[in-house]
């Protein structure tokens, strides 16, 4: 065994092909040069007598023109590392067990509950209903018997409303918070 | 001296009633079951328990979160030891060590480690805090604008270098959150800086949803798409901690903590890089080198020591300068701030009794911890092995209340999505989390102290260079950039090489 963390732990050990920092240099540059054309259309209040050093834009600028300069400094290190060379290395190696099904499953589900049900529905109800959604799809079992779909399908149910009810009475009325 | 230890002693009994030592033990338990569930971090559960305690007064609210804080950095070291996967990501050093000694049917004896080496960790930085701040709030009470602007400056910088990959992504991620907390109404005239007309905008991004969703549901997301995590085994040896181990490797343990606790003085760099760098440190120094990575007892005394000794370490630079030296210290800066706590150099002076608090309370934390350590084993294990796909959305739930929580704004679930969504990005393309959180944290300091010493000099730049303190931290900061430039750091050694064989 050596020194190098599991990579699923710290991903930043493993090294990522420098096509992909290319593209993440030019998505920063566009945000650093937009940065510095929003805060120079800013106003400066010199009809105030507003000095330019305390001026909005100045340091949203000066923030803008770090990035942008930083972002270049990324794309250019790509390039010379072999960014706009095609063929092999340019594309990430896949991870053993990792599913971009389960992520994308999970991201639509957690968009769901966060913009769609969350302040349209009664809290401990719209939690619920995420709650005992995502557990079932995440463990429903193509061809498993009936008496297991049945099984999970309770234990779902029974996790989505006891964590509905949970939360509302441990937050709302244990320690006064507002709920959604 | 004595007006000091009779402080501290009407700090501790302060907290001798009934009712707060079950606070402490509640609140330690919750803090090291965050830390042992693979995907809830020391942050997110620092973040999410503001929401709960903001009601109460501030001084249990702190105590809480310090409890929380100390119970999950360690807690994380029991998924690391069973399942191989570190709970919070300052316990993925004790992977190393941990999980092979488990292997070995040695996983009681390996949690005993863990557990003396990160309550002497502890211990050994709540020491610190209680020697050091003092003096730091002193130095800090020098400082002007222009010193501050650079500390705000040398905190990302140093946050981008060490904190783990590519310093200059660090670099980019701390300018990202910089830029981000200029979003909402400015100081100076009020001017709403790219709110696009939005009302909700124009308040600002709030540093507690950005927490929660680039700590919470970004690891959420990351816990979905990863591989389904086994425990090592189901039957735990006496996980009582021996004293032999601790006397064999009490100059580890000394070493480890000075380092934890240096690492955590340094401003965003936290937990992870403290038990790395006491881990190296400690395997250099070793005569047993062969057995690092093997199952090694003082490989994983060092990284919890190390890891350990960061907290009370990155809750100093809070108190003395208003600078976390960890993402959780930066939730706990952002709850004392709720509290109408103002952390910095004038703590010392306008409440002095609450960094006697404070140190009151890392020792009950810690021995709360030890009482945990050793007691509660086998719940631990059950709870560990509770399947990602009933506790995830569980999670998501909370961390949707948490974001909502402190200032009832819809408008803060979706900053959460977003940081959310963000955070798992970046992470996927190799950016570290804390220099951007650093950045959101520094943001307003780093503005207010930029305009101030322009005001005071009338524009000049030329204060933040010549002042010596100011000129002092310009160049350490100038230099930890050049120094992160592989070809200019051996430029620098090359240069320093022939001075060195000049003058021999």
């Amino acid at each position: 065994m050596t020194e190098t963390p599991p990579s699923s732990v710290l991903p930043h050990e493993e090294p990522l092909p420098p096509r992909y920092d290319l593209w993440t240099a030019a998505v920063f540059f566009c945000i650093g040069v937009a940065i510095v054309w929003l805060a120079w259309q800013m106003p400066t209040y010199e009809e105030q007598q507003g000095k330019i050093y305390t001026a909005p834009g100045l340091v949203p600028a000066l923030h803008g023109i770090v990035i942008a300069g930083l972002s270049l400094w990324l794309g250019l290190r790509a390039i010379t590392r072999g960014a706009l060379r095609a063929g092999r290395g340019q594309e990430r190696p896949p991870r053993e067990g990792y599913s971009d099904t389960r992520l994308y499953l999970a991201a639509a589900l957690c968009l769901i509950f966060a913009v769609g049900l969350v302040g349209r529905l009664p809290f401990w109800l719209a939690a619920a209903i995420f709650v005992f959604s995502f557990t079932t799809l995440f463990e429903w079992q193509r061809g498993a018997p009936a008496r297991e779909r049945v099984r999970r399908l309770a234990i779902a149910a029974a996790l989505g409303i006891g964590t509905g009810v949970v939360v509302t009475l441990v937050f709302e009325r244990g320690f006064l918070v507002r709920l959604p | 001296m004595l007006d000091s230890l009779g402080q501290f002693g009407s700090a501790f009994a302060g907290f001798l009633s009934f009712s707060v030592l079950l606070t402490v033990l509640w609140a330690t338990f919750l803090g090291i079951v965050i830390g042992a569930l693979p995907g809830l971090t020391a942050t997110m559960g620092v973040a999410l328990m503001t929401t709960l305690t903001f009601t109460m007064p501030h001084r249990e609210a702190v105590l809480v979160l310090i409890c929380i804080y100390v119970g999950a950095i360690y807690g994380g070291s029991r998924s690391a030891i069973l399942l191989n996967i570190p709970g919070t990501p300052a316990s993925a050093c004790s992977t190393l060590d941990g999980f092979p000694l488990a292997r070995q049917g040695l996983a009681g004896r390996a949690m005993g480690i863990s557990t003396s080496g990160s309550w002497l960790g502890t211990l050994f930085g709540t020491l610190c805090v209680a020697t050091l701040t003092p003096f730091l709030a002193e130095l800090a009470l020098t400082f002007h604008s222009a010193e501050f602007f650079w500390i705000a400056v040398f905190g990302i910088v140093i946050a981008g270098t060490l904190s783990g990959g590519d310093p200059l992504k660090g670099y980019l991620a701390g300018f990202f959150g910089l830029w981000v907390a200029t979003i909402g109404q400015e100081p100076h005239y009020n001017y709403q800086r790219f709110a696009f007309g939005s009302t909700e905008v124009a308040g600002g991004i709030g540093l507690l949803p950005a927490l929660v969703g680039a700590f919470g549901v970004a690891e959420v997301l990351q816990a979905m798409r990863a591989p389904a995590a086994t425990a090592v085994s189901s039957t735990i040896d006496s996980v009582l901690p021996r004293i032999r181990d601790v006397m064999k490797y009490w100059k580890t343990i000394l070493r480890s903590g000075a380092i934890g606790t240096f690492i955590g003085i340094l401003p965003g760099l936290g937990e992870d890089t403290a038990a790395w760098s006491s881990y190296a440190a400690a395997r250099r120094a070793s005569k047993e080198k062969e057995k690092y990575g093997r199952g090694s007892i003082e490989g994983l005394m060092s990284a919890e020591t190390g890891e350990s000794a960061c907290v009370p370490g990155a809750i100093i630079p809070v108190l003395t300068l208003a600078v976390p030296g960890s993402a959780p210290a930066a939730a706990l800066m952002a709850a004392m701030l709720i509290h109408d706590i103002n952390p910095g150099p004038m703590l010392m002076i306008q409440t002095p009794e609450f960094f006697y608090q404070i140190v009151a309370m890392l020792v009950i934390a810690d021995m709360s911890k030890l009482l945990f350590g050793l007691t509660l084993v086998r719940p631990l294990l059950w709870i560990l092995l509770v399947p990602r796909e009933r506790l995830m959305p569980v999670v998501f739930v909370l961390c949707t209340v948490g974001a909502f929580a402190i200032t009832s704004r819809i408008f803060d679930i979706y900053v959460m999505l977003f940081f959310g969504l963000v955070g798992f990005v970046l992470r996927e393309l190799k950016f570290p989390m804390a220099p951007m959180i650093l950045g959101l944290v520094l943001g307003e300091l780093l503005e207010s102290n930029l305009t101030r010493a322009l005001v005071l000099s009338d524009g000049s730049i030329a204060p933040f260079f010549t002042r010596p303190l100011s000129g002092t931290l310009a160049a350490i900061t100038i230099f930890t950039v050049v120094w992160s430039i592989p070809s200019a750091q051996a430029a620098v050694r090359r240069f320093v090489g022939t001075l060195l064989r000049r003058s021999a």
